[in-house]
């Protein structure tokens, strides 16, 4: 008997190699471009392999000094939580009129909404770029948060409405005899129960976006709106050819705002708020 | 402090039957429990009354006033669902406390309902806790809670205390009850147990496949039966149904015979008696085998085998026999009842 018993310390010891080799693996990137961005720039180039890097702000100078990267950092941000914000305003109204209530055409609406995806983005960038023109709103961060919140609205409202059609009827229906208007049902009850739905789509309308390229190089001229994604394009070209360790900097730097904020809410990022809420 | 009456009431989905016909005049202050198999309509016919699902015939008035086309938040009726339908974001206070943020109830009151409400259901100690982390009954009793925190028309509680222990249920439905007398509150109670109709009810429905089968006071449902539905449906053992033929005013079925039935003579007939209108005696009605006994304390009960019938016997509570012994049971004559077989209606 006591020979086929497992200790659980094994199965423990197990779990944390496989997941901490994972974890490894898919920071490895994210490792290499902190040791590229930390060395002198004749390190990076060279066909010898280095055993013991220099470590060299250099490129870190660089980045800020040489390139007005406040700003970038500063568009990619507004941008993107203006983006964000406008897809839950519009989204989350939306989200809860296809979940929930029955008119005609309710499906077909539905399919619109994620058909806006379908679409390839090259065809709509050049009425888009008219568009913004006459708007007088090239080179501009609303130019760039209107266009992100358009991409991402589909999405976010689909992503939305399937945590709403998991929560329960029967939980509307008590607010209602309890006397609370739709609205209140929306805000007080809705929205707090599928919190972790919405977060999920901000986040993925933040990534989305963080990430946009086509659009923001039709739209941005200056540093008033080149965002990170752009910036990172301008490293690659110029008269001091390629620069690799600032370039891995800048990466990072797009990176960092995305892990933190994914960290920081990745308990929401779980289902199971309703948990409690009906029988069984 | 509402009349609530449902006529022609009827619910479809496409070709799924919810109710079939409803008609029910509840009168104010009454306390109405609906009492049937699952499925054959309860919930729905409440949710009809809360104004959450419309009727596809028929018409709800409160008052005197057709309900149908008014909104359920307008109805002022607080209901207990069957499933909790808690707030998973909320406490349980925060829970409680909901309908009366929702119906502007002064602000300075919240504190002192919502605890009264809480120790009612003895959750005093929980109101800081999410509903996620309580148990069933715990939940179901917060779920109550809600409901009597203010003082509505209508009271709605679709099996408010099906989770609780024996014990819980019983102080639960003596505070229910006496809630219910104190504040004179119309209330429509859905149970699936007997004894918490029997004790709670001035009048139960008993319904079956979206009809009702009969109403009255507990004491007709119980000695006054409609039909071998309700007969059947009521009393723990149910009462034994036999069926067989009246000739020349006797019934006859292989085993029994009993003169003087006083109805006229019919092919078939089914004849009821309850398990406690029977005994064990030396001489009776019926002969059979002791089939089974079960002892359950403050009584016994006997199950007889008469060729491939069992029939109940509600005997001795100190009454032991061993299997297959031949015992004679008589039936208390004035407590007989006979329906038509064909269509379970009572013969009267
Ligand atoms: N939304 C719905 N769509 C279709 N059919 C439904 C719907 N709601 C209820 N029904 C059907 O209507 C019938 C009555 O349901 P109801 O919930 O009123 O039963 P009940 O008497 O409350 O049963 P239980 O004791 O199990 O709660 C059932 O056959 C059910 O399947
Ligand atoms: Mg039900």
């Amino acid at each position: 008997m006591a020979s086929t018993r497992r200790r659980k310390g094994d199965s423990r010891m197990i779990r944390y190699i496989v997941l901490g080799s994972w974890a490894l693996f898919c920071l490895a990137p994210v490792l290499w471009f902190l040791s590229i961005g930390f060395r002198p720039r004749t390190e990076i180039i060279t066909p010898q392999p280095i055993y013991f890097p220099t470590f060299s702000l250099d490129a870190w100078h660089m980045i800020w000094s040489d390139w007005p990267m406040a700003a970038y950092l500063r568009n990619s941000v507004l941008a993107i939580l203006g983006s964000v914000v406008i897809d839950l305003v519009l989204a989350i109204p939306a989200a809860y009129s296809l979940a929930r209530f029955r008119y005609r055409g309710r499906e077909d609406i539905g399919f619109y909404i994620l058909s806006t995806r379908m679409m390839a983005p090259a065809i709509v960038a050049i009425p888009i770029f008219f568009l913004f023109r006459n708007m007088g709103l090239l080179d501009t961060i609303w130019a760039l948060m209107l266009i992100y919140a358009a991409i991402n609205l589909s999405v976010v409202t689909w992503i939305i409405r399937s945590y709403m059609l998991d929560i329960p009827k029967e939980l509307e229906d008590a607010a209602r005899t309890d006397g609370a208007s739709d609205l209140r049902i929306l805000w007080e009850i809705i929205i707090p129960a599928c919190l972790p739905g919405i977060i999920t789509a901000g986040v993925i309308a933040a990534i989305f976006a963080i990430n946009e390229f086509l659009f923001t190089l039709l739209i941005a001229s200056t540093k008033n709106a080149y965002t990170m994604s752009v910036a990172l394009a301008n490293f690659t070209g110029g008269s001091d050819g390629v620069i690799y360790n600032a370039i891995a900097l800048v990466a990072f730097l797009a990176f960092v705002p995305v892990f933190v904020v994914v960290v920081a809410i990745q308990k929401h990022l779980s289902r199971g708020l309703t948990m409690g809420a009906v029988k069984g | 402090m509402a009349r609530i009456e449902l006529s022609g009431i009827q619910k479809r989905w496409g070709a799924v039957w919810g109710v079939r016909d409803v008609n029910i005049d509840i009168a104010d202050e009454e306390l109405i429990v609906f009492l049937g198999p699952s499925g054959c309509g309860k919930t729905t016919t409440m949710r009809m009354i809360a104004g959450l699902e419309d009727p596809t015939e028929g018409e709800v008035r409160m008052d005197g006033e057709v309900m149908n086309d008014i909104d359920a938040r307008d109805r002022d009726v607080a209901m207990v669902f069957q499933g909790y339908a808690l707030y998973p974001n909320m406490s349980i206070y925060e829970n409680i406390r909901f309908p009366l943020r929702m119906r502007d109830v002064p602000k300075s009151e919240h504190d002192r309902l919502v605890r009264e409400a809480a120790d009612m259901v003895e959750l005093g100690d929980f109101l800081d806790r999410k509903p996620g982390a309580l148990s069933g009954g715990q939940r179901q009793r917060a779920a109550l809670a809600r409901a009597i925190v203010r003082q509505p028309q209508v009271f709605l509680m679709d099996e408010p205390l099906s989770n609780l222990d024996a014990k819980l249920r019983q102080a639960m439905r003596v505070q229910i009850k006496h809630l219910q007398r104190q504040l004179k509150i119309t209330t429509v109670y859905v149970t699936h147990d007997q004894i918490e109709a029997m004790t709670l009810a001035d009048r139960i429905v008993i319904m079956e496949g979206g009809l009702i089968q009969q109403i009255g006071t507990p004491d007709e449902i119980y000695s006054d039966p409609a039909n071998t539905f309700v007969a059947g449906f009521i009393g723990a053992p149910p009462m034994n149904l036999i069926e067989g033929r009246i000739q020349s005013g006797t019934f006859v079925s292989d085993g029994i015979t009993l003169p003087g039935t006083g109805i006229t003579d019919r092919d078939s007939v089914t004849l009821g008696v309850r398990p406690e209108d029977c005994s064990v005696a030396d001489s009776g009605h019926l002969a059979g085998q002791v089939y089974g006994v079960e002892p359950t304390g403050d009584q016994t009960f006997l199950t007889l085998r008469i060729g491939a019938r069992l029939i109940e016997v509600k005997a001795d509570r100190d009454y032991r026999s061993d299997l297959d012994v031949t015992e004679t049971v008589a039936f208390d004559p004035g407590r007989l009842y006979f329906f038509d077989t064909g269509s379970g209606q009572r013969i009267r």
